[in-house]
């Protein structure tokens, strides 16, 4: 097997590992809240009125857009609210929710049977099949899967993203653990619809059996499965495909352009879910780590279900915690746990509460510069970003951060350098459109400038050429005039003349 | 990579111990006053620092545990001689902590070497007792009698191996006259090396610096002694004299004032090292670790610049 790695990436070891390797199935809970739009999607429009009773499994909305899926009922019962709850979202934003209020008994809708035989289906059916199912990428982004699939039709390879991405998640591995046939068939339903040629499961090392268990299901000569280095951001999309391929990604391109297609290895599994067993998503399993919780677990929960609940069977130590959704690296810090599992959500962490080390100057060690594996320069980022010099920020490649955190991990003076970068990222955003905005009043006003000097100008030489012509006329007039005085002389002087003739 | 420390101080706190060998050596030739000014030295860059801190207003226990302002005064005190008078390391001190360090606000936002800045002023200022080197193993009482003005000694003074040798040319001697050869030194300066070998292995310092140094060095020194082998030293003379040492691996690697790139710290240790044997060559002081330093920090922004590495994907 070939070696793989990349430059730069910081070895992380697992801080709280799960210990078993079982996934503790958790029974439906008494109520569920389903967010209308993960991540990076547009609003889902609800498709049931509240009061109304739905079954599991259900379409509860629908939408048009492409860049959006169905959601179902991940419980049976009644609709009892559609309003507004937060979401773990950096700006702690709330999005609209539809709440099921559970009646206890489970009940599937009537599943409607397809060929078990994918093959007899085209890939546009298979995408539609896979977005009515409500599937969006699981590693976290949360984009609809039939879209990411639809943009990379003629791709050539399928990457599947089994690296976990951050230590302390886990629920990847257990996936593999217990549903290595699924996700093989998964991969092959994948391979169908997006039309590539060769599939390539990525596994870090240190998932061992997740690798045995995917090797002993796979006979698939277009399937391979690799191992790389467990070294923190080799699951970044990019950086996965220039591990694996040598491919280096253009700064504003996509995998896409390249001709190849990444999925979660979660995702693969609601795949194989929604086209062999004709199951929509409506569950997912989800890691509670940290140094707060006496058993670290994976749990197989239905999709809504509070993460209270889950963290409740792990024993937490008593309060205050510190609570993060996501990985401890990427993931976002949140007030408490009355958030609910959502599609997209992996793993939540409940951490003792800790001081943080005191921020100290940065003395330019250049710790930061050799693990940031987009080859940045932290430390000028940081101290452009702090002296809120974008420009000169964006110079030293500021856009092309994916804010991994591996420079903030290593720095000895224990700066937030993402922080600063997400905030210099924002600040330059706020300021194009603020320059725009500038730039219109400017153009607006200039030509308002314009406009009244030309009306001037065309009033002052509309004047002129009327005061001309009025001369002119006056001129005539003049000439007129003369020419009746002198008529006038001229008729005078013939009669002073006849007078004096005839006298 | 792995992760080593977690904090600034523990850094700077590396970067000490790993000077106790050359510090060593240096007391084994120069004696006493060696240890005595380093102590002064390090008490004024605190009473200072400290001080400087709280008339800005500003937390002093987190500025004085990064031990920058420490490491600053140790490698002041190393760069002058031994038995110069207490007030020339206390000016000296003073000048690097006020107007190397916190006039420009402080730990990380200084641009020049604070410790050669202050190295350079008293070298301009006070050329005399700067050059006035212990000519033997200086013992404690003798130390504090000249280093405290209580009873000048002059019999202890004597000039430095390159000192001597500067003045020697001057007068018109050859090399292969000279006695060019100082085993004090050389053990002075593997002292130093075997201190930087250690802060390479701890990953303190990169290699890059004090290798394209010593190279840059070693290259330069080379071609002028095949040239002209009359008027120039020989290679492994300016290696193991002066600071080369101390300034290829604590003085040179100063990461603050250092360009960080690294194909821009190959460069900068690289022309450091050409401008130090230039100086020693041709200008007018023995030495020139100090002012190639000074230089070369003023052409950080610009290396940065233009020396970052290849973004991915660009
Ligand atoms: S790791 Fe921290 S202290 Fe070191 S250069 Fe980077 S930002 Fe500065
Ligand atoms: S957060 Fe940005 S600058 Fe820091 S290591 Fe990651 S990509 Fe590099």
């Amino acid at each position: 097997m070939a070696s793989y790695s990349f430059k730069g990436g910081i070895y992380l070891p697992n801080p709280y590992p799960v210990k078993d390797s079982e996934v503790r199935q958790v029974a439906p809970p008494k109520r569920v809240i389903l967010p209308l739009k993960q991540r990076f999607e547009d609003e889902a429009q609800p498709y049931v009125k509240i009061g109304e009773k739905v079954l599991t499994g259900q379409i509860i909305a629908k939408t048009i857009s492409k860049h959006s899926s169905y959601l179902h009922a991940s419980i049976s019962g009644v609709i009892s609210a559609i309003k507004k709850y937060p979401i773990p979202h950096p700006s702690g934003i709330e999005v609209m929710c539809i709440v099921i209020d559970s009646d206890g008994k489970d009940e599937w809708i009537e599943i409607q049977r397809y060929n078990q035989d994918f093959q007899h289906y085209s890939p546009e059916k298979l995408i539609q099949r896979i977005r009515e199912a409500g599937i969006v990428g699981m590693g976290g982004a949360g984009f609809p899967t039939h879209a990411k699939i639809n943009n990379a039709q003629g791709a050539h390879t399928l990457i599947i993203n089994a690296t976990e991405c951050e230590p302390g998640i886990m629920c990847d591995d257990a996936l593999m653990q217990h549903y290595p046939r699924e996700i093989i068939r998964g991969v092959e339903v994948l391979l169908h619809a997006c039309g590539a040629k060769q599939a390539v499961i990525a596994i870090e090392d240190d998932k061992q059996e997740a690798l045995h268990s995917l090797l002993m299901y796979n006979f698939n000569d277009h399937i391979d499965i690799v191992q790389i280095p467990t070294k923190y951001t080799s699951g970044a999309e990019k950086i996965l495909i220039k591990t694996l391929f040598d491919i280096e990604i253009s700064s504003g391109k996509f995998a896409s352009d390249y001709g190849v297609l990444c999925q979660n290895v979660g995702t693969v599994k609601a795949i194989y879910d929604a086209i062999i067993d004709n199951k929509p998503l409506i569950s997912r399993i989800v890691t509670i780590t940290g140094s707060a919780v006496q058993e670290p677990r994976n749990y197989e929960a239905r999709i809504g279900t509070s993460f209270a609940s889950l963290v409740a069977k792990s024993y937490p130590n008593p309060a205050p915690h510190q609570i993060r959704i996501g990985g401890m690296m990427m993931g976002i810090d949140v007030a408490n746990m009355h958030y609910a599992v959502y599609k997209t959500t992996n793993c939540m962490f409940v951490n003792n509460v800790v001081p943080t080390p005191a921020v100290q100057s940065c003395i330019r060690c250049g710790q930061c510069n050799q693990v940031c594996p987009i080859n940045l320069l932290p430390q000028q980022l940081f101290w452009y970003a702090k002296s809120k010099n974008t420009n000169r920020a964006l110079d030293y490649n500021l856009g092309d951060c994916i804010e991994c955190r591996c420079c903030d991990v290593v720095c000895p003076s224990h700066i937030p350098l993402t922080q600063y970068f997400s905030f210099a990222k924002a600040l330059h955003r706020k300021r194009t459109i603020e320059q725009q905005k500038i730039d219109t009043a400017r153009e607006r006003f200039e030509f308002k400038e314009f406009r009244v000097k030309r009306n001037k100008k065309e009033r002052a030489e509309m004047m002129a050429r009327k005061k001309a012509q009025l001369k002119q006329e006056m001129a005539q007039d003049a000439s007129k005039k003369t020419k009746i005085a002198q008529a006038i002389a001229r008729v005078k002087n013939k009669r002073d003349s006849k007078d004096e003739n005839g006298v | 990579m792995k992760m080593v420390f977690d904090s600034t101080s523990q850094i700077m706190r590396q970067v000490i111990y790993a000077l106790v060998l050359g510090i060593g050596a240096s007391y084994a030739h120069f004696g006493w006053g060696v240890i005595i000014q380093i102590i002064l030295a390090v008490l004024v860059a605190i009473t200072v620092e400290a001080s400087f801190l709280a008339i800005r207003k500003l937390p002093i226990k987190p500025s004085i545990t990064d031990g920058s302002a420490v490491l600053t005064g140790i490698l002041l005190a190393l760069s002058i001689p031994s038995i110069a008078p207490w007030w020339i390391v206390v000016v000296g001190v003073n000048f690097a902590i006020i107007f190397g360090k916190q006039l420009y606000g402080g730990l990380g936002n200084n641009p020049f070497n604070p410790a050669m800045l202050g190295y350079a002023f008293l070298l301009i200022s006070y050329p005399l007792p700067m050059t006035t080197w212990a000519g033997e193993f200086v013992n404690l009482t003798q130390a504090l009698d000249v280093i405290f003005n209580l009873n000048p000694v002059d019999a202890l003074s004597g000039a430095t191996r390159l000192d001597d040798v500067k003045i020697q040319l001057a007068l018109g001697k050859m090399v292969s006259e000279l006695n060019i050869y100082s085993s004090a030194q050389m053990w002075i300066n593997i002292g130093f090396l075997l201190g930087g070998l250690y802060l390479l292995a701890r990953r303190i310092i990169l290699w890059h610096i004090p290798v394209a140094f010593l190279l840059g060095i070693a290259i330069s020194a080379f071609l002028l002694f095949a040239g002209d082998s009359e008027h120039y030293l020989p290679m492994q003379n300016h290696l193991m004299l002066g600071a080369t040492m101390l300034g290829a691996f604590f003085i040179a690697t100063d990461p603050v004032t250092a360009s960080t790139t690294p194909k821009g710290r190959l460069i900068y240790g690289f022309l450091m090292g050409v401008l130090v044997v230039v100086i020693r060559s041709f200008g007018a002081y023995p030495d020139g670790i100090a002012f190639a330093v000074l230089l070369m920090n003023m052409t950080v922004s610009l290396i940065d610049y233009y020396t970052q590495p290849k973004v991915f994907g660009k």
